[in-house]
């Protein structure tokens, strides 16, 4: 029998981006042992199971929209594989693209050698954002352990309303009232670009990493504290100062960049919803450069105090996404949208702390975490910034060539010197 | 298979021992049974595994009994309805006729009684339409217009009854206002079929409606002279005062919920 399953708005508008990004997330998982193959498959199976739009294929009819629940093969979803040249596999795993009307909206590879092994994964956006994933992971990692040392059948996983409203269920009746009339449409205006090459049709995709030491954390954090400024705050301000000088901006130019922003913060819990986005932008903007990068962090946190001081942080313009969704045929409702909506070219996604128990496979800890957003399309770029082990990883990922690889390079490489700058 | 219906027989031990109790448990153990055959063509071979994760999807069997029960009675009840209906429906048809004949033998008053016939057919056309639009309000709201064109379609039917109606029986009396106020109760109808199913634009249905409603009820008192045709017209802004009223008031009910200002911008 036919399973459907409805199109949230949140999957509509990732559905929308199709024209940014490639809407892929990815996760790498570096384990110093090999996991149980077989316990691997079963608790996969549980989880796309208890989250089936996971093994969805998302059906535009133009009209309207909605998931369509369907078969699988587990050897369709996992990848076990014993390469010689571990990076380029996970590379060229990580870069791919699953369409929307796929029958599997996330696989995982499982790369083997030497004892060791690294798992991997890429997700579309349009089922869970990078939030959920790493609740996803937790859980996915948890049941595993469970399953393989005490026997317990993996099956904990969270299920419930994918609905984007539920992120008003932590505010009282008239708060959600209010945050339910917020028409406003509050999108990135700054048409300042990062500066890659034209768009080509040999552009590929590849993901560009840089690693900051433990001690760069820590001293990241002593100096944001002297500056009352968070390390988020401090990255950002980095990228703002390394981005005026890639692109040679000028210095009184103002600039904005868009910081994506957990709307879960708005919600009590979490226990009770399914998995899904809940994922808005803050816009940070500068009026100039600064005439250092100390002072760029002033401006970076006098923006973002402006944003944190809001009660209904990052809830401006879902009633009228919601509105624009419903009264329209599909079709119609992206044309409009597509009119008011402008996507940042900038962006920073912050995806936190990624914690080593989390992500523990029966007792095994990672030896290395990352996660990271999806491939932007040229001219849009996204800096995704994941700490694992008090390791801060900066990765963008991005459809181009070689230029631009050497840019995002480049573009690093001013952000380790402003970082230098910045702790002294 | 042994394990489902393990689970079945321990989570329905407290349902009564009866047919549809049975029922309910063969429907419950087909669909596990095919969802556990999904499941396995996946991939999952854990026997263990597979009987607590399908355990898991149905977690309440008694609530689900409850809810299945229900909707088993109200099946079987709307079977019975539709059997009813039909006979019903017959019955009345021949009725109508056996009373067409004798009133119009016994009264003579051949020139009037086929109301009886046209009265009857229109109120069968309501009342099965009426079934037809409470089946339409519990689909998607996307079908819902057609409810409200069916609502129109019996109002006016009602309305050309009673215009004739009235025609027959007091020839002398100026009968075409009834038309007028068929087209209020239309507009109303439909207004208050909007708030009862909360359609969207609720709110301005009713504003554009409410002039009109006006411009009819000034027809129709200017008609029976309770007001003159030149010094009725203002009812007719009564429509656009009683609007300007209604936007007021949503005005000072929601103004709590727009006033909030960021602090930056305060």
């Amino acid at each position: 029998m036919e399973r459907r399953l409805n199109a949230e708005l949140w999957d509509k508008m990732h559905y929308l981006f199709r024209d940014f990004n490639d809407r892929m997330v990815h996760v790498e998982l570096n384990y110093d042992f090999v996991p149980d193959i077989d316990a691997l498959k079963t608790v996969i199976i549980c989880a796309l199971e208890k989250v089936p739009v996971l093994h969805s294929k998302f059906v535009d009819k133009k009209l309207s929209t909605h998931w369509e629940v369907m078969p699988y093969d587990i050897d369709d979803v996992l990848t076990v594989a014993y390469p010689e040249n571990v990076k380029e596999a996970v590379d060229e795993f990580l870069t791919q693209y699953i369409a929307p009307d796929a029958h599997l909206q996330m696989k995982l590879a499982l790369f083997i050698k030497d004892g060791k092994s690294t798992l991997c994964m890429v997700e579309n956006h349009m089922c869970m954002d990078g939030g959920d994933l790493k609740y996803f992971l937790k859980a996915f990692c948890e049941n595993y352990s469970d399953y393989v040392t005490n026997g317990k059948s993996p099956i904990e996983f969270r299920t419930g309303s994918r609905a984007y409203n539920e992120v008003y269920s932590g505010f009282s009746k008239t708060e959600s009232n209010v945050a339910q009339r917020l028409f406003k449409n509050i999108n990135s205006k700054d048409k300042h670009k990062f500066p890659l090459t034209p768009n080509h049709i040999s552009d590929q995709s590849f993901i560009a990493r840089r690693k900051f030491s433990e001690d760069t954390l820590a001293k990241l954090k002593v100096k944001g504290k002297e500056m009352g400024a968070t390390v988020n705050e401090m990255l950002l301000a980095s990228y703002f100062y390394s981005v005026y000088e890639l692109a040679g901006f000028p210095a009184s130019d103002k600039l904005m960049i868009s910081s994506a922003i957990d709307l879960r913060r708005h919600m009590d819990s979490v226990d009770d919803k399914g998995f899904t986005n809940h994922t808005s932008w803050m816009q940070c903007a500068i009026p100039e450069r600064g005439r250092d990068i100390f002072e760029t962090v002033k401006y970076v946190v006098r923006s973002s105090n402006k944003f944190k001081k809001d009660k209904y942080m990052g809830l401006y313009g879902l009633p009228l996404l919601n509105l624009g969704y419903s009264i329209m045929p599909h079709a119609a409702s992206e044309e409009i949208i597509k009119i008011g909506y402008s996507n940042p070219y900038m962006a920073m996604s912050n995806i936190g702390i990624l914690k080593g128990t989390d992500f523990a496979l029966a007792g095994n800890e990672p030896t290395d975490a990352f996660m990271s957003g999806a491939v932007k399309y040229k001219p849009f770029v996204l800096l995704t910034a994941t700490t694992y082990k008090n390791v801060i990883t900066l990765s963008m990922c991005v459809r181009g060539n070689a230029k631009d690889k050497e840019i995002v390079n480049k573009f690093f490489d001013l952000m380790e010197k402003n970082i230098n700058t910045l702790i002294g | 298979m042994k394990d489902f219906i393990e689970y079945i027989e321990t989570s329905c031990a407290g349902l009564p021992d009866n047919h549809v109790t049975y029922l309910f448990k063969k429907y419950i153990l087909d669909e596990m049974t095919d969802r556990a055959n999904e499941v396995t063509h996946s991939g999952l071979r854990d026997e263990k595994v597979l009987a607590d994760l399908m355990a898991d999807e149905y977690p309440d069997l008694p609530g689900q009994y409850k809810a299945w029960s229900k909707e088993y009675r109200k099946k079987k009840l709307a079977k019975t309805m539709r059997l009813v209906m039909g006979l019903g429906g017959v019955i009345f048809f021949i009725s109508m006729f056996i009373a067409y004949f004798q009133v119009s033998r016994v009264t003579g008053a051949w020139d009037k009684t086929w109301l009886i016939i046209v009265g009857g057919i229109f109120a069968m056309i309501i009342f099965y339409t009426s079934f037809g639009i409470k089946r339409i309000c519990r689909m998607r709201r996307i079908f819902h217009p057609i409810a409200r064109v069916l609502i129109a379609g019996c109002v006016m039917l009602f309305t050309v009854f009673m215009f004739l109606f009235w025609l027959m029986m007091v020839p002398e009396l100026v009968v075409w206002p009834i038309l007028m106020g068929g087209i209020i109760l239309m507009l109303v109808a439909d207004i208050v079929f909007a708030y009862a199913t909360k359609q969207k634009f609720r709110t301005v249905t009713a504003m554009a409606f409410m002039p009109v409603i006006t411009t009819m009820l000034y027809i129709i008192l200017a008609a029976y002279d309770v007001v003159g045709w030149l010094t009725g017209w203002p009812i007719i802004l009564l429509g656009f005062l009683l609007d300007l009223i209604y936007i007021i008031f949503i005005a000072i009910s929601n103004a709590k919920y727009f006033m909030y200002k960021r602090e930056d911008e305060e």
